[in-house]
């Protein structure tokens, strides 16, 4: 077989998943923001049903009375349906009866209906409570019914007499799909929390990654480089943990720590601090919470990363830096540091994506509070559309805050690209053929 | 060549900066420990007891009426499993034909290989959602391996490209002269050469599967098949019993398989949780 | 099998780095492509092995044109200068590869592994895994392996390059000796002219992607066809001066070296002067001074300065006593020099 052939063939697989799982979703983010997809709405486009809140709405916007009226009550039709129903209370006897005589016609009225069935003289309609439940029976009403197409409804409403100047309003207000709009953007850029996420965010990912992912990361790394084999490989594996434990376990481990009865309440108690919830407590507490959590974490990534790069430097670099005089601050200033620049631009690149993202330990730690001072961007998508307390989940609104970060992604990943060799990597397969 | 590290300079100031430093995350992993196997009396720090109670989940019910523990455990077992099978196995082919393999548009999908690399995942997903939803996978345990296989494939390819790339390529010209076709090549040949690769892959995918927490807790939010993330993340959120013991507990049992797996292959590891940095 | 090039023309993107090169090699023959890195050579190699697309020309095996077939179907064989053995798979698994791709019974292959194993003189070697063995042994198992199908064409992409000196002389000889007992074609790449001088047939020295010269050993060195060949060949290396010509052929300093005869009039020359050309009593005695020795056990190394005009090397036997800093009025064997116009052509 020709290897470009072996190749697609090969890479078949991965192209399906990234077609369906990136490229897809991509898309349908931008296309998802542009409409008011909801839990209420549902996902797979709706029907027409005009129901008592629709009139409500509809009285709101200037529908007249009458035809309000004519919409709850739609006249009175002797049909099999509504003859089924009468055999059902008064027997078979009457319905055929009724039948005979009334079949398919029409009444305006529940009087008008009425009169005829009085005039049927028949037994079982003796009494005018009895005839008018009997005509209840066949009233008929656009309300409560499901209409698959507006045509459907259109004519329904046409039949009820609805004069046609009212039909598309009434059709547009009883849609229960979703739709498109504009609405989220709208919000977005009117809303005041927008700008609270956005700042919420930026300082997240700042503090977080200058002074942990880079600045703590590269601490780590030169020391423990400098440190004899064992202590240094106690200090790695400590700081190594947060990485590969599972976010609940860790995050429990915080909580435990920071909590109202938990390590630092209690350890600080004889001192005479009062016992408060160190990671809710004010606004400042989970801020440095959060940075907390999320920083151990990254300053582990930093320090695999920068740990790996000093170890290629060349040993005989330092040791000539040694001979020539300098101290170890020195080395560290003017061998180690400036061999650093890349891999500090690698994982604040690396790093400031994956940051902007992620929300896991915020979600797990003080799932964005207290109120939502500590609610970045990535949340507040993840919240609106998929995890909200009040049971609307706002797909629409959710998928317009991801189309932000989605697009920000993409941007930068594409800048990624520019911190790789790309020439190296494209080097052409030594076999041709 | 002794490793240089400075001999003539004093190590302790170094050490009492890193011991500070590290001094909450030790607390921490000490406690997470003791904690399991004694009571404490409330509002102190100093053990007083020995216990066994707080390991009871492992013969009974976690809590009134939910799952045990070994259903939980057996669903991520299978979910973790299959997202390491899946991502390995179509790693190992991607990987080799954008390692090797000279084909049309091979330059565009290593460029988008690496943008993907980069991609934060997690902002999709809100359209994944939707689109399990659309193909009938929401609330399935194939529907969260699907994604969470995806997600983590570009860097699946990613690591697998690297250990291709280190294979020499007269392995396969070699091979190619010998007679055998690119594909025979790559199954007699090639892949020999990546097993550690293979197997790091495999691990590390285990154990991203393994920890996996926001993919469950979207994708397939329904008891069914719960895996030990959700769950255990669930109970701690819920007010109504704060017992950290029994969540510690529960905890090191979901975190020993990753202890004993991180011991265990620890150097093959290391690289990979660089964020396979090598290109 | 006749191996012939035609036109062959390699493209890397926009580079041509082969430009339409002709080459014959004779059925038996060994030949070396030598040329300094980044010549084409290694290029050459893999075009005929089919590893690289041929962008222009023909590859003939006997009459058969092989340019457009895949590596698979061309029947040669390649041995690497790092070897490309197997690891995974021990020396009798490495030298049965060839065999078992194609299909062949297990009792055939065992026949004919044993068979090559004798031939390169590894037949205890056989259940050892690469990692065991030493890197000459290594070398004898991918000549082994490149030759157990038997191929049309035998390549070998720089053998000896890994190897330590002294092996490299043993396996040089093996390498040649196998070549001639099984009758093959072979084509060696090497940027080692010792190398390519002492076990090839004939010599196709390249540069910037095409061949300079292709002649026998003895005949290229004796007659360079330019100075790119005269100073690529011979260690240590052929001296250059510059030289003009009136009635006398003179040296850049004024020395004259005698009639100029055909060359009478130009006024710019290069002569090229190997080291065992030049020294105590030979030809025309110029004045100079030792200015560099190197003792090489048997032989001295001398370089020379002329008054004024260049440096040349000398190569004597040892202890002739002379010392860095000696005047000395030693001469040229002019019978011997090579006279190149300044774009280095062989006048």
């Amino acid at each position: 077989m020709r290897q470009d052939r072996i190749g697609f063939l090969f890479l078949t697989p991965a192209l399906i998943a990234v077609v369906i799982f990136y490229l897809l979703p991509v898309v349908m983010t931008a296309v998802f923001a542009f409409t008011n997809m909801s839990t209420a709405t549902g996902i797979r486009g709706g029907g027409y049903l005009v129901t008592e809140q629709t009139l409500r709405d509809l009285s709101g916007h200037g529908l007249t009375g009458a035809t309000l009226s004519q919409l709850a009550d739609a006249g009175y039709e002797v049909d099999t349906e509504g003859l089924a129903a009468l055999a059902a209370t008064f027997g078979d006897r009457l319905a055929g009866h009724i039948e005979a005589e009334l079949g398919g016609e029409s009444f305006a009225t529940s009087r008008e209906l009425e009169r005829a069935l009085r005039d049927l003289r028949a037994p079982e309609l003796r009494i005018t409570r009895d005839r008018k439940q009997a005509a209840s029976l066949f009233q008929r009403s656009v309300l409560n019914i499901r209409h698959d197409t507006a045509d459907a409804l259109r004519d329904e409403l046409t039949g009820a007499g609805i004069p046609g100047g009212d039909h598309d309003m009434i059709i547009e207000a009883a849609y229960t799909g979703w739709s498109w709009t504009m609405r989220n953007f709208e919000l977005l850029l009117s809303l005041p929390s927008t700008a609270r996420y956005a700042l919420n965010t930026l300082i997240y990912v700042a503090l977080t990654l200058v002074l942990f992912n880079v600045g703590l990361g590269l601490l780590l790394a030169i020391a423990t480089f400098y440190l004899p084999k064992p202590s240094a490989a106690v200090f790695r594996a400590i700081w190594f943990m947060p990485r590969i434990l599972p976010p609940v376990l860790y995050v429990l481990m915080w909580k435990w720590l920071m909590w109202d009865n938990g390590f630092l309440a209690s350890a600080l108690a004889p001192f005479g601090v009062e016992r408060i919830n160190w990671m809710l407590h004010s606004e400042y507490h989970a801020w440095v919470a959060i940075i907390l959590i999320n920083g151990v974490v990254g300053a582990s990534f930093g320090m695999i990363i920068f740990a790996s790069a000093i170890k290629a430097i060349p040993q005989t670099l330092l040791m000539a830096a040694e001979v020539d005089g300098a101290t170890r601050w020195q080395q560290v200033r003017y061998v180690i540091l400036p061999q650093m620049r890349w891999p500090i631009l690698f994982v604040t690149a690396y790093q400031t994506l994956s940051l902007l993202a992620s929300f896991e330990y915020i979600l797990l730690s003080t799932g964005g509070g207290p109120g939502s001072a500590t609610e970045v961007w990535a949340m507040a998508a993840f919240r609106t559309a998929l995890n909200n307390y009040g049971g609307n989940l706002q797909y629409g609104m959710g998928a317009t805050f991801a189309l932000v970060l989605v697009i920000i992604g993409t941007v930068l990943s594409l800048l990624y690209l520019r911190f790789f060799n790309f020439q190296a990597l494209l080097a052409k397969p030594r076999i041709e053929r | 060549m002794q490793k240089y590290r400075g001999h003539h300079v004093r190590h302790w100031p170094l050490i009492a900066v890193l011991v500070a430093l590290s001094a909450p995350l030790v607390v921490m992993y000490v406690y997470q420990i003791i904690d399991t196997v004694t009571t404490t009396p409330a509002g102190s720090i100093i053990p007083d007891g020995l216990t066994l109670h707080h390991w009871r989940f492992l013969t009974g019910p976690l809590s009134d009426g939910g799952p045990t523990i070994w259903s939980l455990a057996g669903n991520t077992l299978v979910f973790a499993s299959c997202t390491a099978l899946v991502v390995t196995s179509v790693s190992l082919t991607a990987a080799y034909a954008l390692s090797r393999l000279n084909m049309p548009g091979r330059g565009f999908f290593l460029g988008g290989l690496i943008v993907l690399h980069a991609f934060p995942t997690v902002t999709l997903i809100v359209a994944v959602f939707l689109i399990l939803q659309y193909m009938g996978l929401y609330d399935t345990l194939t529907g969260v391996i699907l994604v969470k296989v995806a997600f983590e494939l570009p860097f699946g390819i990613w690591i697998m490209k690297g250990f291709y790339d280190s294979v020499p390529w007269e392995i396969e010209m070699a091979g190619v002269t010998d007679g055998a076709d690119r594909f025979t090549v790559w199954r007699l040949l090639v892949l020999p050469q990546v097993q550690p690769g293979l197997a790091a892959l495999l691990i590390f995918s285990f154990l991203s599967g393994w920890s996996e927490f926001i993919l469950p807790l979207v994708l397939a939010p329904a008891n069914a098949p719960q895996v030990l993330a959700t769950y255990l993340a669930g109970i701690i959120a819920d007010d109504r019993f704060a017992d950290f013991s029994l969540f510690k507990a529960v905890s090191i049992f979901y975190a020993l398989p990753v202890l004993v797996i991180y011991l265990i292959f620890q150097k093959k590891l290391m690289n990979i949780y660089g964020g396979g940095t090598k290109g | 099998m006749r191996l012939v090039l035609e036109g062959f023309t390699k493209r890397f993107g926009d580079t041509t780095v082969i430009d339409a090169l002709d080459l014959t090699v004779a059925d038996g023959e060994m030949i070396a492509l030598l040329g300094p890195s980044g010549c084409g050579k290694s290029t050459t190699l893999f075009a005929i092995a089919g590893l690289h697309q041929v962008d222009e020309g023909r590859i003939l095996f006997g009459n058969r044109d092989v340019a457009h077939v895949s590596p698979q179907e061309r029947n040669v064989g390649i041995v690497f200068q790092n070897y490309a053995l197997y690891p995974h798979m021990t020396v009798a698994q490495n030298i049965a590869f060839p065999l078992r791709v194609r299909g062949e019974r297990v009792v055939e292959m065992d026949r004919k592994v044993r068979e090559i194993a004798g031939l390169v003189q590894i037949g205890e070697l056989l259940e050892r895994k690469p990692a065991q063995l030493s890197g000459g042994q290594q070398q004898r198992v991918a000549l082994a392996r490149a030759l157990v199908r038997k191929p049309d064409v035998l390549l070998l992409d720089e053998p000896l390059a890994n190897l330590d000196a002294k092996l490299r002389m043993e396996m040089r000889s093996e390498i040649r000796r196998v070549q001639l007992e099984t009758g093959i074609t072979a084509i060696l790449v090497t940027h080692d002219q010792v190398e390519a001088m002492s076990i090839c047939d004939r010599i196709a020295l390249m540069k910037d992607g095409g061949i300079v010269q292709i002649a026998e050993p003895a005949e290229m060195y004796i007659n360079p066809m330019d100075r790119y060949v005269a100073s690529f060949l011979g260690n240590p290396p052929i001296a250059f001066l510059d030289a003009m010509a009136d009635e006398e052929l003179r040296l850049a300093g004024g020395a004259s070296l005698g009639a100029a005869g055909r060359l009478q009039g130009l006024d710019r020359l290069v002569l090229g002067v190997r080291p065992e050309h030049y020294g105590p009593g030979k030809g025309v005695p110029l004045e100079g001074v030792v200015v560099m020795l190197e003792t090489h056990g048997r032989e001295d190394l001398f370089e020379v300065e002329l008054a004024g005009c260049g440096r040349l090397r000398a190569i004597l036997p040892a202890g002739s006593g002379t010392r860095i800093g000696t005047n000395v009025n030693w001469g040229i064997d002019m019978d011997h020099i090579f006279v190149f116009s300044p774009d280095g052509r062989r006048l």
